[in-house]
């Protein structure tokens, strides 16, 4: 059993996290499912029971909390297969509405985590000249969206650190990929941040935040269940080589192409009916 | 308009803040040049004789320095019509290998101190209902590099915040645009920091990134000079609909080009034919 693959998860307590390393628990796979908060853990608890999935604490804010459970993996397994780089949050609001520090925090979990995670787990995967790292994008990552600056930000830079993990790490048999999924149904939507000056009675910004949050609203009605990516990412894991990238659903393809075929001055004409606050009176 | 447009640049010591800020003096524009570093100022001030050309202090990484420039310039000048966020370094070593503190620097100038800057100026382009912001983004900004890779995540960033901002202001008559460079010959290959790691023995990663390091600075030699992105920067000023982006240089307008017209697969070959190179050739 042992020589079954070690996969390591963050952000695993919840949504698209959870739904993966349970299912991927049930593949056989050795699952360290990581999360932040004690107190939201007892599910994984639960399923640690019938299942090789073993909880783990890890903030992958805190360098010294990722390094804690990376080595406690690796004496506990001497090896580490995979990394799927999960845990995000979305901050929302137009930028002005932001401060430094809603920005700094959005990078601090979305892209600084991302990378402190796989900066502790590559020194092995390049000694055991072997590894895997799924890196959870999103749409916004080739698609920036007005209201969510800061979060398609984050996508945006995940976008390109997954493109240079891939060259970089290669020569030791490293894969890395992204997987790019547009709405899903899960708690991304209440968990998420509001920046500081949103809901403030001084923004300039007020109808347009009132217009998008009943946009992404309705965009979430449509969302799709959590299990067809985690089709996507167990088919990711099997893969090999792993795509450069893998989309989920027909939408997100959709999006995909139009912003790749459509001229930038195109692709703005749709987004301005898409988002028509140019024309609202004031 | 009577009087003449307002604009402010951060990172104008050298390459393409300072010869922006020459052009824009020229054409007419009441310039306000920023760096972090007064000291530095001399190549400036002398080139500048006879210009409407003033220098004040702004290091974008700090709050209290923005806030203190920005109002600077609206008690001088009463608006602020045009920002050129230019003020940027890159750090060069593998993605594995940077430390959290090298991480963050990072991004502090070329990310968080860029939207500071643009944060503390926006209040006053909106009273005023017009303005202009150009970010300086890179042909880095599409197309990932190995060895430049956090370099590269900033400047992706900045494309998503230009997409994203230029949405969020445009009934407020503002325009938000970005230049994309490619290789420029400025003082940018000398203000490059290196991974710590970099210097040490232990690296897996040295070899290759030594072989990488040398031939990026071949590359910037011959290259066009920062005059040209002071144009285009102008250019972008006076296009009445300001476009979404501006590439310039061979590489900044053709190699996007060739990326989208490939198949993603045969894109990654190529780039990894360019990095393999490296990883064979011996030191
Ligand atoms: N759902 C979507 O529509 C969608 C679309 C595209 C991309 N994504 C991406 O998918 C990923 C997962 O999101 P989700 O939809 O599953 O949302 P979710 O249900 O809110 O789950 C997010 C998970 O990340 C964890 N997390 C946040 N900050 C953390 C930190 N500093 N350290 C460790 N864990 C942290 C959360 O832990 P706590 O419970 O303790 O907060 C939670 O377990 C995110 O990267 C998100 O950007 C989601
Ligand atoms: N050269 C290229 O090949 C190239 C290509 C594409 C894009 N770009 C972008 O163009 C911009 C300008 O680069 P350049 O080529 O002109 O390079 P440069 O000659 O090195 O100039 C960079 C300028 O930014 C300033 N700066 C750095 N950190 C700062 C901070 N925290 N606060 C204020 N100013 C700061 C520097 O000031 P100090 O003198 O005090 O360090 C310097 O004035 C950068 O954003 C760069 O990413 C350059």
């Amino acid at each position: 059993m042992n020589s079954r693959p070690v996969v390591l998860v963050t952000g695993a307590n919840s949504g698209i996290g959870l739904a993966c390393a349970e299912a991927i628990a049930r593949k056989g796979y050795r699952v360290y499912a990581t999360y932040r908060n004690p107190r939201k853990a007892g599910h994984l608890w639960r399923l640690s029971r019938s299942l090789p999935l073993f909880p783990l604490l890890m903030d992958v804010n805190r360098t010294p909390s990722v390094q804690k459970a990376v080595s406690q993996i690796l004496k506990k397994e001497k090896r580490v297969d995979a990394l799927i780089n999960n845990a995000g949050f979305v901050m929302a609001g137009f930028w002005e509405d932001l401060s430094d520090k809603d920005v700094r925090d959005q990078f601090e979990t979305n892209v600084f985590g991302l990378l402190r995670v796989s900066r502790a787990v590559l020194p092995f995967m390049r000694k055991q000249g072997s590894g895997k790292i799924l890196n959870i994008g999103s749409v916004a990552g080739f698609a920036a969206l007005p209201g969510l600056g800061a979060y398609s930000a984050t996508k945006f830079a995940v976008n390109s650190i997954t493109e240079a993990l891939r060259m970089e790490t290669r020569p030791w048999g490293i894969d890395v990929t992204e997987i790019n999924p547009g709405e899903i149904q899960t708690s991304v939507v209440q968990n998420a941040r509001l920046g500081e000056r949103v809901k403030s009675p001084q923004s300039p910004y007020t109808p347009f935040t009132k217009y998008f949050e009943n946009f992404s609203k309705e965009r979430f009605e449509k969302a799709a269940p959590v299990e067809k990516l985690v089709g996507v990412v167990l088919k990711a894991l099997e893969d090999r080589p792993m795509k450069r990238r893998y989309l989920v659903k027909l939408d997100d393809y959709f999006t995909y192409y139009l912003r790749w075929l459509l001229p930038d001055a195109l692709w703005e004409w749709g987004l301005g009916i898409m988002f028509p606050w140019s024309r609202f009176p004031r | 308009m009577d009087k003449y447009p307002v604009a402010l640049i951060t990172g104008c010591s050298t390459g393409i803040g300072l010869e922006t800020s020459l052009l824009l003096a020229r054409q007419g524009y009441r310039v306000f040049a920023t760096m972090r570093d007064l000291k530095k100022s001399s190549s400036l001030r002398q080139a500048a004789v006879g210009l409407s050309l003033e220098i004040l202090q702004l290091d974008v990484d700090k709050p209290a320095s923005v806030k203190k420039a920005v109002s600077a310039v609206l008690k001088k000048a009463g608006s602020i019509d045009v920002l050129i966020n230019n003020a940027g370094w890159g750090a060069f070593g593998a993605t594995e290998e940077f430390t959290d503190k090298e991480i963050h620097a990072q991004f502090e100038t070329n990310l968080f101190g860029l939207l500071r800057v643009t944060r503390a100026v926006l209040p006053a382009m909106r009273d005023q209902k017009s303005g202009r912001i150009i970010n300086v983004g890179s042909l880095a900004g599409k197309m990932t590099f190995a060895g430049i890779g956090l370099y590269c995540a900033t400047k992706y960033a900045v494309e998503a915040v230009t997409e994203s901002l230029r949405l969020e202001v445009r009934p407020f008559n503002i325009q938000v645009g970005l230049v994309e460079p490619g290789v420029i010959e400025t003082r940018f290959k000398d203000n490059r920091r290196k991974a710590q790691t970099f210097f040490q023995e232990k690296s897996a990663y040295q070899p290759v990134m030594e072989k990488v390091f040398a031939w990026s600075n071949e590359r910037a030699k011959g290259a066009p000079g920062p005059e040209k992105v002071a144009g285009t920067i102008l250019k972008a000023l006076r296009d009445r609909r300001m476009a979404l982006r501006y590439a310039l240089g061979f590489d900044a307008v053709w190699y996007p080009v060739a990326k989208w017209f490939m198949p993603s697969f045969v894109y990654e070959l190529v780039m990894r034919r360019m990095y393999g190179r490296f990883l064979k050739e011996p030191a």
